[in-house]
């Protein structure tokens, strides 16, 4: 035998030492020859990644992978659809933050408890209560099962591309509302840089500034789902958000999305936007933002009843329809295994969900920005939103209907065409009625 | 007397048996869908509430709360507005470059098949093309005019201009339609008539009017009516230009139907939407068959 041949016999057999439970089959075959796995998720860093390591899990498991990756509003159409029939298209899901309560309380996913708790199934240390406690939580039904594992957790954080401008005008980064519109007011249209743009979904943007003048969208979620848009404090707050676009923002800043934001701050042409962790990190990509030298970072504001950061969790799930239910919690298991994880990370992914990634000083040094710890703001977001409890009014089932009139009324208010008054009012009678027509007792 | 009852039934039956595919067909994948829609649209059908599917216990009740939805009633408004502009400069420009460019030339050849692309875009490519001449960011529009010292404010982000700035687009994306259809009717119409009014001393705009206009208005009639009932279906250019708003300005009956249905799952409020619509096409439909075909019927009775 040569030396080649015996480095690859011993790499085979290291392989295979490393082959986890999920992937054996008996007398050495691969567990799930002939199985066709259909996976979606909507288009980001993460499925990428997965991507492009996709051959590994086939070759480790002989499972065929169709991965679907479609944009985001164009998934979570899909998806709905397909969970809702509890149709076969499926086996392994994204179950999107704002859908996870109605998709798991309708009972169209799998409780996944049965499978982690499988010694044949799940190696030991896979270890599930690696993940984030507040990643988990969101995951879980009312009946006490898990029925997702996740693999972003966003917390919400500001931006300012041009902090230099902040600076020269002798002012720091802005930590309360006041703070915030007496340095718009200095900054803005400085050297032709408008002083804020944000993600024109409102339901999401919109939300910790109502909670920090003291509003919320409903009375006591998730068990009195009453709207509570057109209280005094949701008007004040409806009132000084659509200020901070209209007054300071870039032209058409109404319409501009989430990467149009970023765009813009990554080109230098808005100061400040308040963003998920995955966006504003891209401003410290050497390769395409131009103000990499002058990007500062921050909490989000508070106002007067406090500090409410916004947090999202996406995970991965199996449908109940599915027919290759073992083999898709295969599929989870090693996309959200230690070493994928890891190697994400080292691949530089933003928004790892294991702790022992958070913690591990391969993540922590790509997330230093202009000595800015952009993991630990998030980190922080994440944590005092998993504590706080208030975005529960994220996960009820109807708040996607919510959330398309808070669209709606904000960008009424940006736009002249109603006061805030006027535009809440008309956002809380909408979203009455549109609770009446799904059944919600309110 | 008998003979002839006979072979008439005979012809009868075999003219039904000879159509019985095609109605087969066309009831499987036209009357079958539209009817699910219709009896849908009787329940209170909601994705997250699946057992109310076959609930008719108040089966009109999706269309009373459409006559107290004043988004819906504002959709129609929109819509209405929207398909009007677009349909008259559709027409207009259409009818006008055909006028133009109804000649033998290459040269008139190499125009008329440029003319041609926007209506063979696929409409999603047609939305993204307005979506980067609408963002002030990127535009080449903005930036044109920034350089000769004019700021325009952007043009989708706007309540007063929003709705008008995708009738723009769709009469850009449509208009081909209607030179096309028109070209082919200026070609078709003989050249005694106009050879005679032309030595007979009639002006340019007097040919047109008595001669042309007559001879093509049918095809005019016809495509403005469908266009108008192709408007009702616009979805492409709201869905990546303006989502519907700013507010609700650009909010057309299709597209509300669609955030009902698709965004909130409501498909019973969704498909009593549809069906509105559906009549909408019905009655348009109806004025097709009256007025486009009523000079070759009776030319043909």
């Amino acid at each position: 035998m040569q030396r080649r041949d015996l480095l690859k016999a011993m790499a085979a057999f290291g392989v295979y030492a490393m082959v986890p439970s999920f992937a054996r089959g008996a007398n050495g075959a691969k567990k799930y020859d002939g199985v066709t796995l259909n996976v979606s998720t909507f288009s980001t860093a993460y499925p990428t990644l997965l991507r492009q390591w996709l051959p590994e899990f086939e070759a480790l498991t002989g499972a065929k992978v169709n991965f679907d990756t479609p944009a985001f509003p164009v998934y979570n159409q899909r998806a709905d659809l397909e969970l809702s029939t509890k149709g076969s298209a499926y086996d392994v899901v994204n179950v999107t933050f704002i859908y996870t309560s109605r998709w798991i309380n309708s009972g169209w996913l799998t409780p996944l408890d049965e499978f982690i708790a499988n010694p044949n199934l799940t190696s030991a240390e896979w270890d599930v209560h690696d993940f984030l406690a507040g990643g988990l939580g969101p995951e879980t039904g009312r009946d006490g099962k898990l029925y997702g594992i996740p693999w972003v957790v966003e917390g919400m954080i500001s931006g300012a591309s041009r902090f230099d401008l902040v600076t020269q005008a002798g002012l720091k980064y802005p930590d309360t509302t006041d703070d915030l519109v007496k340095v718009f007011q200095a900054v803005n249209k400085k050297e032709r840089v408008a002083a804020y743009v944000t993600d024109s979904h409102y339901g999401w943007t919109f939300i910790p500034y109502l909670q920090a003048f003291g509003g919320n969208v409903f009375r006591n979620p998730p068990d009195d789902l009453f709207p509570t848009l057109d209280t005094p404090e949701a008007i004040a707050a409806a009132d000084y958000f659509a200020r901070l676009i209209r007054e300071f923002g870039p032209n058409g800043g109404l319409t501009y999305t989430a990467d149009q934001s970023t765009q813009a701050l990554k080109l230098g042409r808005v100061n400040f936007s308040d963003s998920s962790q995955p966006y504003l990190a891209q401003l410290g990509d050497p390769a395409s933002s131009r103000t990499l030298k002058t990007v500062n970072f921050g909490q989000l504001v508070q106002g007067p009843a406090g500090r409410f950061p916004g947090m999202a969790v996406h995970a991965l799930g199996i449908p109940a329809g599915s027919k290759n239910k073992e083999a898709a919690w295969a599929f989870i298991q090693w996309a959200l295994s230690k070493q994928t994880t890891q190697r994400a990370v080292q691949a530089g992914y933003g928004s790892p969900t294991r702790r022992s990634d958070i913690d591990s000083q391969a993540y922590r040094s790509k997330q230093i920005i202009n000595g800015v710890d952009l993991a630990q703001l998030s980190l922080s977001a994440i944590e005092r939103a998993a504590q706080g409890g208030y975005m529960k009014y994220r996960t009820v089932d109807v708040y996607p209907q919510v959330d398309q009139q808070l669209n709606k009324a904000i960008a009424l208010i940006i736009s002249g065409q109603l006061s805030a008054k006027q535009a809440m009012q008309q956002a809380q009678t909408a979203s009455i009625a549109d609770l009446k027509r799904s059944g919600a007792k309110i | 007397m008998k003979g002839k009852t006979n072979w008439r039934s005979q012809q009868r039956n075999a003219w039904l048996a000879g159509l019985m595919p095609s109605i087969i067909l066309l009831v499987v994948i036209t009357l079958l869908p539209a009817m699910a829609l219709v009896i849908t649209s009787l329940t209170p059908l909601s994705l997250t509430n699946p057992q109310e599917t076959f609930n008719f216990s108040d089966p009109l009740i999706n269309y009373r709360q459409l006559l107290e939805d004043p988004r819906f009633l504002n959709s129609i408004i929109t819509q209405i507005k929207l398909s009007l502009v677009s349909v008259l400069f559709q027409v207009i420009i259409g009818l006008g470059l055909a006028l133009l460019l109804n000649g033998t030339s290459a040269w008139l050849h190499t125009a008329r098949t440029l003319f041609l692309i926007p209506m063979v875009l696929p409409p999603i490519i047609v939305a993204l093309i307005w979506k980067i001449i609408y963002t002030p960011d990127i535009s080449p529009l903005h930036q044109v005019l920034e350089l000769w010292g004019i700021t325009l404010n952007s043009l989708i982000a706007n309540p007063a201009t929003a709705l008008w700035a995708i009738a723009v687009a769709d009469i850009w994306q449509w208009f081909p339609f209607t030179m096309l259809m028109v070209l082919a009717a200026l070609q078709m119409i003989p050249r005694d008539p106009l050879e005679a009014a032309s030595l007979d001393g009639a002006s340019a705009r007097n040919i047109f009017r008595y001669i042309v206009l007559p001879y093509i208005k049918p095809v005019l009639v016809v495509c403005a009516l469908f266009r108008l009932i192709d408007s009702f279906k616009a979805f492409p250019l709201i869905y990546i230009l303006t989502d519907g708003g700013p507010g609700t300005v650009t909010e057309v009956t299709n597209y509300y139907g669609f955030i009902q249905a698709f965004n909130f799952s409501y498909w019973g409020y969704g498909s009593a939407i549809a069906v509105v619509i559906l009549v909408g096409v019905f009655v348009l439909s109806y004025i097709i068959g009256k007025a486009g075909w009523s000079d070759e019927r009776k030319a043909s009775a």
